[in-house]
């Protein structure tokens, strides 16, 4: 602050200067791109004869509906068939966040808070499931098997948490960092070979090869990354839920969770 | 000795992707012999392999992250 500035004058005049990361802005373009990619669907899907064979783009449309319902319970089990919706929204929003460093902005995932807060979508909705399903008994498991055990249990219920957010940042991080030495490096070796260019020569070798590698770092990382969060989340809430499948509780539920 | 401290650090924390690769060729081997005992169930196991093949890289992937930290956070 300088020394001619009071307090007041400071804060009035820097009140928008708000320090955002990169990093959010493509945050909130993937969240843009998937609500209109929504809205378009859920339009064009309302205009439709449910009776008629969908063909073109809605077939492919439904084939991923349907998927994301298979895979809820298949993972979850029946009472959670009404996941599918959960599970698809954020399985698009990781693997856009993943693929979006392909457009050279910066990808969401390489800033820390990012994987956090998805993190903590899938640890509040654990822990949802469990007062929802076990109610009182969800607190049993802090004092598990002795009331001693307390602070041991209060740690290791961080510990999913954790391993959900440093595995997605990890490998988002790891990716980018490989990716930006490699570019460096190839830069530098092709300005030497095709230095008969001037500072052009470090741009014709360079995209051919990284390419290759955007291919494994920024796709199949992303892919397969998205398939472990979703798969781990699904099976993490799953273990929260009623096990008998033919409680008359589970169905009513199933049902409504349907609709 | 400060800056290579730092060298010196991420190299040993890097060495922790040791482990996780044997792991990694035990999965594989594991598929793969499961696989060759029961070929029907072919997609199953990839896919369950793939999976279990990532939980493993996790181990790895907290040492590079450890490593890379080292690297360029100081």
């Amino acid at each position: 602050m300088p020394e001619n500035e009071s307090l007041i004058e400071h804060t009035a005049k820097h009140f928008f200067d708000f320090d955002i990361a990169p990093e959010v802005y493509s945050s909130l373009i993937v969240c843009f791109i998937i609500i209109v990619f929504s809205i378009v669907i859920a339009i064009i899907s309302k205009h439709r004869d449910p009776l008629k064979k969908p063909h073109g783009f809605m077939s492919v449309v439904e084939y991923g509906v349907e998927f994301f319902d298979k895979f809820a319970t298949d993972m979850m089990g029946p009472a959670f068939k009404g996941m599918g919706g959960f599970v698809m929204a954020l399985a698009m929003y990781l693997f856009l966040s993943f693929i979006f460093g392909l457009t050279g902005l910066p990808s969401p995932m390489t800033y820390m808070a990012i994987p956090l807060s998805l993190g903590l979508v899938s640890f509040v909705m654990i822990h949802a499931t469990a007062v929802r399903y076990q109610k009182w008994k969800y607190f049993k498991r802090y004092i598990d098997p002795f009331p001693v055990f307390l602070p041991i249990n209060l740690m290791s219920m961080w510990a999913p948490l954790l391993s959900l957010t440093l595995r997605l940042f990890g490998n988002a991080i790891a990716g980018f960092a490989l990716m930006t030495i490699m570019y460096t490096a190839l830069e530098a070796l092709n300005q030497m070979i095709f230095s008969f260019m001037g500072t052009w020569g470090g741009a014709i070798g360079t995209p051919i090869v990284t390419g290759i590698f955007h291919l494994y770092f920024d796709l199949f990382s992303g892919f397969i990354q998205t398939t472990v969060f979703i798969s781990l989340t699904s099976i993490y809430i799953g273990q929260e839920g009623p096990e008998d499948i033919t409680d008359v509780q589970t169905t009513e539920i199933s049902m409504k969770g349907g609709n | 000795m400060g800056e290579a401290g730092y060298y010196i650090a991420a190299a040993i924390a890097i060495l922790g992707v040791m482990p996780s690769a044997l792991g990694e060729g035990m999965v594989c081997a594991k598929a793969m012999e499961g696989i060759s005992r029961n070929p029907e169930a072919y997609s199953k196991i990839r896919s369950t392999m793939i999976l279990g093949c990532a939980l493993v890289e996790t181990t790895a992937i907290y040492s590079l992250l450890i490593s890379i930290l080292c690297l360029f956070v100081h």
